[in-house]
């Protein structure tokens, strides 16, 4: 958890969501630019959460651990689904759907990063 | 929007499916706080826990009822936007004014204003929704 790795995670989520809603705007459905930029956020949750956990399973202490793994479940969660929702919608609020669970990692790594650096270690 | 023949149940789609991706999302952070918070600490703020299990709850019914569509679907979703719009207008009263019964927030403290009062607008829109859905289809003559 790092806060370099928290930007680049909300930099991503917020292109997402700016495509999703783009394309909800021009009356298209989600195309590559979507998926692709939702891959490479689901890619750099990964690395967050594996980074996180290497770290819990060394000698880092949370104050909220469950609340922790919640947030870093959740966040991980939300693109996949996000998209697989997205990919069953055929009118242009398509890129709408994905926008929403965008927006919502978003703001979430910066939870994620506020419980992280209340621990120790 | 017509019902398809017969009157079964029509999926959400469009903008409903929007409204079901936003329930959804809160159903998951309502539901990942409750089971955090009931698991950990009950004794400390049973009453504000419990809410927060009721809210995430509330939040499942909602999505599954609007996602699912039909008349038993917008009549689930109705009764749960209805049960989410009193809740979040009585816990927000009540965290204001007893802050000792509310130490720790629950998603509709404050009128939601830690999820950015979305929790208020929310059930609005849903029933905002649900009345559209729910109006006969134009006649065509």
């Amino acid at each position: 958890m790092t806060t370099a790795l928290v930007a680049a995670v909300t930099v991503v989520a917020a292109l997402l969501t700016l495509a999703g809603l783009a394309s909800t705007a021009a009356r298209r459905r989600i195309g590559l630019v979507h998926l692709a930029l939702a891959g490479v956020l689901e890619a750099l949750l990964v690395a967050q959460a594996v980074l996180a956990l290497v770290r819990l399973a060394g000698d880092r202490e949370l104050p909220e651990t469950a609340t922790f793994l919640g947030y870093l479940a959740g966040a991980l969660l939300l693109p996949v689904a996000g998209v697989l929702f997205a990919r069953g919608e055929t009118t242009r609020w398509a890129g709408t759907v994905l926008a929403v669970p965008a927006a919502a990692v978003s703001v979430m790594v910066w939870r994620l990063l506020q419980l992280w650096e209340a621990g120790r270690g | 929007m017509a019902e398809p023949a017969g009157g079964g149940p029509r999926p959400a789609e469009g903008l409903g499916r929007v409204l079901v991706a936003v329930y959804a999302v809160f159903a998951l952070a309502a539901g990942a706080r409750a089971a955090v918070q009931l698991s950990t600490r009950f004794s400390e703020a049973p009453v504000a826990y419990l809410l927060s299990a009721l809210a995430a709850v509330v939040y499942v019914v909602a999505t599954v009822g609007l996602a699912r569509g039909g008349r038993a679907g917008r009549r689930t979703a109705l009764v749960a936007c209805a049960v989410e719009l009193t809740g979040v207008l009585v816990v927000g009263v009540l965290s204001l004014a007893d802050r000792a019964a509310f130490p720790d927030e629950t998603v509709w403290s404050g009128f939601g204003q830690g999820y950015g009062y979305v929790p208020l607008v929310l059930p609005v829109l849903g029933l905002l929704y649900l009345r559209a859905q729910g109006r006969p289809p134009r006649a065509t003559a």
